[in-house]
């Protein structure tokens, strides 16, 4: 060893400094990213959400026409998906109407009998009429109306 | 190694550490430094690379070509070379021996020597397991293709299956013009359900589309789905669609995506299928999507199919709106402009419209923002909203739909067509609404109303279709199918059944009325049902279904006025007959027919009155009764109405027969035109019409009213 | 005050005589293909610590193990590194434990009086591609499948007892639930204790008998 004790120690000493320093950069780069790992699924917001129901052109004109999507729900990695179905009237072609399909008395699904031109909810033999209101039946009020915009040749409604 | 070696080690190994340094910090800054740059290899692949994630485990995907880590690729290619029985030696002895090879290597290999120069056996053998080691994963990666991309799924064709095929087969041949998502959507009465509750408008295109166009279906999996990975993101405007052909890269929602050029790619064949799938040959849809906007729920067209399908295919560059500034008075344009601006507050517009503007404008009142504007339109015209070039934009499967299906409307066939059979072959035994009245083969029979919700809830589709297709031939009803001699075909008599059912859910007739045999029957107190409009009749038939039974077939007069006289044509004019025809008359039995009737058939009504005022009985001409009537009789009725059957008493088989016979009265009573019972029912003024099967021709008919003028002479 | 604390500690734990005979012990010189070992170790310890973040959301299920792991590549903040560096970390692991077999071939450090420590090496060795093997079929995807349906395979090739132990190792004849749950569990709790177990062996003899010095040519 030619080299003198003082460069040794101030050797080992920048290497002991350097290895803190690795040591350092590693666990951080390691332990930093655990953080908000761990905690990240308590930061999700519940974000209302405009949902896509399809084409505008889908819909008939004086026909209550019926847009089925799934809204997909997360929680973690437990994808639940909810049907939502809607029925769209228009008697224009620009003004809609949409509705849900849910009978307000007891939560059965109402659907459109094109014959009889009314919402038919099976379980109470209510009726609505094309435009929601109570025709017969137990239903204490119209169907519920969402909130819509149109974008882009795509009808949106507004869930909640 | 021998006890001298040992310890010569031992000895040389303890030199070496006392000469050496210590373990820390110089041993492990090399570490340190060493895992550091084997974390920063790792950091910069997780975030260049990632870790991959694939499909979703699918165990029937069978075209999923396995292959393990990479590590393992060596002993996958060497699995090839020992093919059959041999495979257990590549898969089980030779890894296991390399495996106990290494256990066991510090006692196979007990020379002291250690440095590998000096031990070349074991040296070149390691070199060759690594080399082969090597070799045999790069082959393996050479070999084997990457793993092909997971199948993806057709969901029209899943839909189909799913839905259709249980019943349906492979496929379906549709007849031209059905109107398929509405057969889908509302079910037909062959025990197909209404999916229209279950599928979602969606769902349906994507059934049409894929029935009518398999192969498009399966383009479209192959050239889109990749992206859209469901219909609802392709957008069904046939408009939109040759967009995207034609500036491929440059359509706004393709931009920035590296999408092929598909007029290159696809043969024109191919972009057809991929459009048809996609906008179904299927004319109410293409009407509704395409047409609607501007013509409403039906267009007005007098020509042949042939025309309107050239007129469709080449556009509206011609079709430039008149000016109507001088044609219209002034205060008629401000009535006008008002009512396409808001039609609510200018009711007179509407018939402003409906005589001007519906010709072309259907039913679709265009808007207006402001009354300036709409003002400014209608008095200058032009070509402000022409009509795009269809024979571009549609292939020919399309237009060939659209416009058949167009055409039908015009002429209200198409979802009419029942109505317009039964008003063809019903009305004249079960009345215009299906209410019944006096049985015209069957004296003394009353045809009960069919039209009722009791009676249609009490029978199925099938019953009723039996009766029409077999007829009744106790009740003298006869047979209406083809396979039973009838005139209505399948599709019609499914028409008719279909029609009839509409009913159910909106009875036009509550209870039977009470008919009297004697006395003319009076007018059945009917509804017109709200959910089938009167389909577009001639204003010979609206006057058949509405006045004969009172006025007479020829306007000759009855429980009505006759019109054919010259002091009736003169003494009102057309206003005051299209009042008269609409308004409520309280003193007389005469039905309020405005309430029933559109104003256009109203009109029409008066132009038939004015017809039948220029048809003044002339002297009888003379008609040969063998010459003439007799081919009529043999023609017409002798199939029910012979020596053997004679339905209703009457046996037209020869001429002392016809004169004779009869179950309430004489059929024929020669010189009284209105009183027999055979003017009566051939030109539809009492009863039912004769024969069953539909009206004679005008000009046959004559010549029996005349034969019976005449005296009913037998020459 | 720091020199009296660790007086006070050294009296109770007596941790200086250990940490001079592991950290300040006399090692010969080594040239840099000598710390592929601990480089292995560093990422044993690596992969040991992102394996226990990604047990936090993994669900060994095959309803859910696919969707839990698309949710921490996807949705968690973080997540794709995390699971980056243990799944490039699996590879890395695999490489530098050859290549450290290959360093200690290469220069015959095998020999007395290493040879245990060569033999729990080699065991590590297949400790480590067990980890691989098991892991690699946590994900559920298609790859993870069929890798494993086609690696599972050759268990059943032996003669005679093949298809018992194919059945074994599968927890089926088909690749199943079974199979993910007991390849999570070997992966998790078998694979670490055996290493654990084999790798503390290791070590101790690595200390104990002291690295192998780089060996003379003319030796």
């Amino acid at each position: 060893m030619s080299k003198s004790t003082d460069e040794q120690v101030n050797r080992r000493d920048f290497m002991k400094t350097a290895i803190i320093a690795i040591g350092g950069v590693i666990g951080g780069a390691i332990g930093l990213p655990a953080i908000p790992y761990l905690i990240g699924p308590a930061q999700k917001q519940d974000s209302e959400d405009w949902v896509r129901l399809g084409a505008v052109s889908k819909v008939e004109l004086n026909v209550p026409t019926l847009f089925k999507t799934t809204i997909e729900t997360q929680t973690g990695w437990i994808n639940a998906e909810e049907e939502f179905s809607v029925y769209v009237l228009t008697e224009n072609g620009q003004d809609y109407s949409v509705m849900s399909n849910i009978c307000t008395h007891l939560g059965c699904r109402v659907r459109w009998i094109p014959d009889q031109e009314s919402f038919f909810c099976p379980c109470h033999n209510a009726v609505f009429a094309k435009d929601g209101t109570v025709v017969a039946g137990p239903p204490p009020r119209p169907l519920d109306q969402f909130e819509y915009k149109v974008e882009d040749g795509f009808i949106f409604v507004k869930r909640g | 190694m021998n006890e001298q070696e040992k310890k010569s080690y031992l000895q040389r190994y303890k030199e070496a550490k006392e000469k050496g340094v210590p373990f820390f910090p110089d041993i492990i800054f090399k570490d340190a430094v060493v895992s550091l740059i084997v974390f920063l290899i790792l950091v910069a692949l997780a975030y260049f690379v990632g870790a991959p994630v694939e499909e979703r485990a699918n165990p029937n995907d069978t075209n999923y070509t396995p292959r393990p880590e990479w590590y393992f690729l060596f002993l996958f290619q060497l699995l090839k070379y020992f093919p059959g029985n041999l495979e257990v030696i590549g898969a089980m002895i030779l890894p296991g021996l390399f495996v106990i090879l290494l256990l066991v290597l510090p006692f196979i290999d007990k020379s002291p020597k250690r440095h590998f120069r000096n031990r070349p056996f074991a040296s070149i053998a390691a070199l060759a397991v690594v080399g082969g080691i090597g070799v045999l994963t790069v082959l393996s990666v050479m070999e084997a293709p990457p793993p092909q991309e997971a199948v993806v799924v057709d969901h029209a064709a899943a839909l189909y299956i799913k839905n259709c095929a249980n019943c349906h087969g492979e496929n379906i041949d549709v007849p031209p013009s059905t109107d398929l998502h509405q057969v889908i959507a509302a079910g037909t009465h062959e025990g197909m359900p209404a999916w229209g509750g279950d599928l979602s408008t969606d769902e349906i295109d994507q059934l049409v589309g894929f029935i009518l166009s398999p192969n498009g279906s399966a383009i479209y999996v192959q050239q889109c789905e990749t992206c859209h990975d469901q219909m609802v993101q392709a957008v069904g405007n046939p408009l939109e669609l040759q967009r995207v052909f034609r500036e491929g890269e440059n359509y706004p929602g393709h931009e920035g995506v590296d999408v092929p050029d598909w007029n290159e790619t696809l043969t024109t064949v191919e972009r057809n299928a991929l459009l048809n799938f996609l906008a179904a040959p299927d004319g109410q849809r293409l009407f509704t999507i395409n047409c609607a906007g501007c013509h409403g729920q039906g267009v007005a067209f007098a020509g042949t199919e042939e025309e309107l399908r050239t007129l469709i295919s080449q556009g509206g560059h011609d079709l430039a709106m008149p000016a109507w500034k001088g044609t219209l008075s002034e205060s008629d344009l401000d009535t006008l402009a008002s009512y396409v601006t808001d039609p609510q507050s200018e009711p007179a517009g509407d018939v402003l419209f409906g005589q001007h503007c519906a010709a072309c404008h259907g039913e679709k009142v265009p808007s207006a923002p402001d009354k300036e504007s709409a003002i400014q339109i209608i008095s200058r015209g032009g070509a402000h909203m022409t009509m795009p070039l269809w024979g571009n934009i549609l292939t020919q499967e399309q237009l060939d739909a659209l416009a058949q299906y167009t055409f039908e409307v015009s002429r209200g066939e198409g979802t009419g067509l029942g109505a317009t059979l039964f008003v063809e072959y019903c009305t004249a035994c079960h009345g215009q609404f299906g209410e019944g009245g006096p049985n015209p083969s069957l004296a003394g029979d009353i045809i009960p109303p069919i039209s009722t919700s009791e009676y249609l809830t009490t029978r199925e589709d099938t019953t009723l279709r039996n009766i029409i297709a077999q007829g009744q031939p106790n009740f003298g009803m006869s047979p209406f199918g083809d396979e039973h001699g009838g005139p209505l075909d399948s599709t019609q008599l499914d028409a008719l059944v279909a029609f009839i059912r509409s009913w159910e859910s909106n009875p036009p007739v509550d209870e039977p009325p009470i008919f009297q045999t004697e006395t003319p029957p009076p007018t059945p107190e009917v509804t017109a049902p709200t959910s089938e409009p009167v389909p577009s009749l001639t204003g010979g038939q609206l006057y058949t279904i509405a006045c004969a039974s009172c006025h007479g077939a020829q306007g000759e007069g009855g429980i009505g006025p006759a019109f054919n006289t010259q002091e009736f044509q003169d003494q009102y004019d057309d206003r005051a007959l299209f009042d008269i025809i609409s308004e409520d008359h309280t003193a007389t039995p005469m039905v309020v027919w405005g309430e029933h009737l559109s104003d256009e058939q109203i009109q029409l009504l008066v132009e038939q009155v004015r017809i039948l005022g220029g048809a003044i009985p002339t002297e009888p001409s003379t008609v040969s009764f063998s010459g003439q009537v007799v081919p009529l009789f043999q023609a017409k009725c002798q199939v029910c109405h012979n020596s053997q059957t004679a339905l209703g008493g009457w046996d037209s088989t020869s001429y002392e027969a016809v004169t004779t016979t009869g179950n309430s009265a004489n059929v024929v009573i020669p010189g009284d035109m209105l009183n027999s019972v055979l003017a009566q029912r051939v030109a539809g003024t009492q009863g039912a019409i004769m024969p069953p099967s539909g009206k004679m021709p005008d000009a046959e008919i004559q010549i029996i009213l005349d034969w019976i003028a005449a005296g009913a002479p037998e020459n | 005050m720091a020199a009296n604390l660790m007086n006070w500690l050294d009296e109770r734990l007596g941790w200086r005589s250990v940490w001079e005979a592991i950290f300040l012990r006399k090692v010969p010189h080594v040239n840099w293909f000598y710390t592929l070992g601990s480089a292995t170790l560093f990422l044993a310890v690596t992969q040991g610590i992102t394996g226990i973040l990604l047990t936090l959301y993994y669900v060994p299920d095959p309803a859910h193990a696919y969707d839990s792991v698309v949710y921490i590549t996807t949705q968690l903040p973080m997540g794709w590194f995390i699971r980056g560096l243990h799944h490039w970390g699996a590879s890395a692991m695999v490489i530098l434990t050859v290549a450290h077999l290959l360093r200690v071939f290469f220069l015959g450090a095998y020999k007395y009086p290493r040879e245990i420590t060569w033999i729990t090496g080699v065991f590590l060795l297949l400790i480590v591609i067990g980890f691989g093997f098991t892991g690699y079929l946590l994900p559920w995807d298609q790859k993870a499948y069929w890798a494993t349906t086609v690696g599972t395979r050759i268990i059943g090739v032996a003669p005679g007892i093949g298809e018992w132990l194919l059945r074994v190792a599968r927890g089926g004849s088909e690749l199943s639930a079974v199979t993910l749950a007991r390849f999570f569990g070997t992966h998790v709790w078998i694979l670490p204790a055996s290493l654990l177990t084999l790798l503390g062996v290791h070590l101790y003899l690595v200390i104990r008998i002291g690295i192998s010095a780089v060996p003379e040519k003319d030796e």
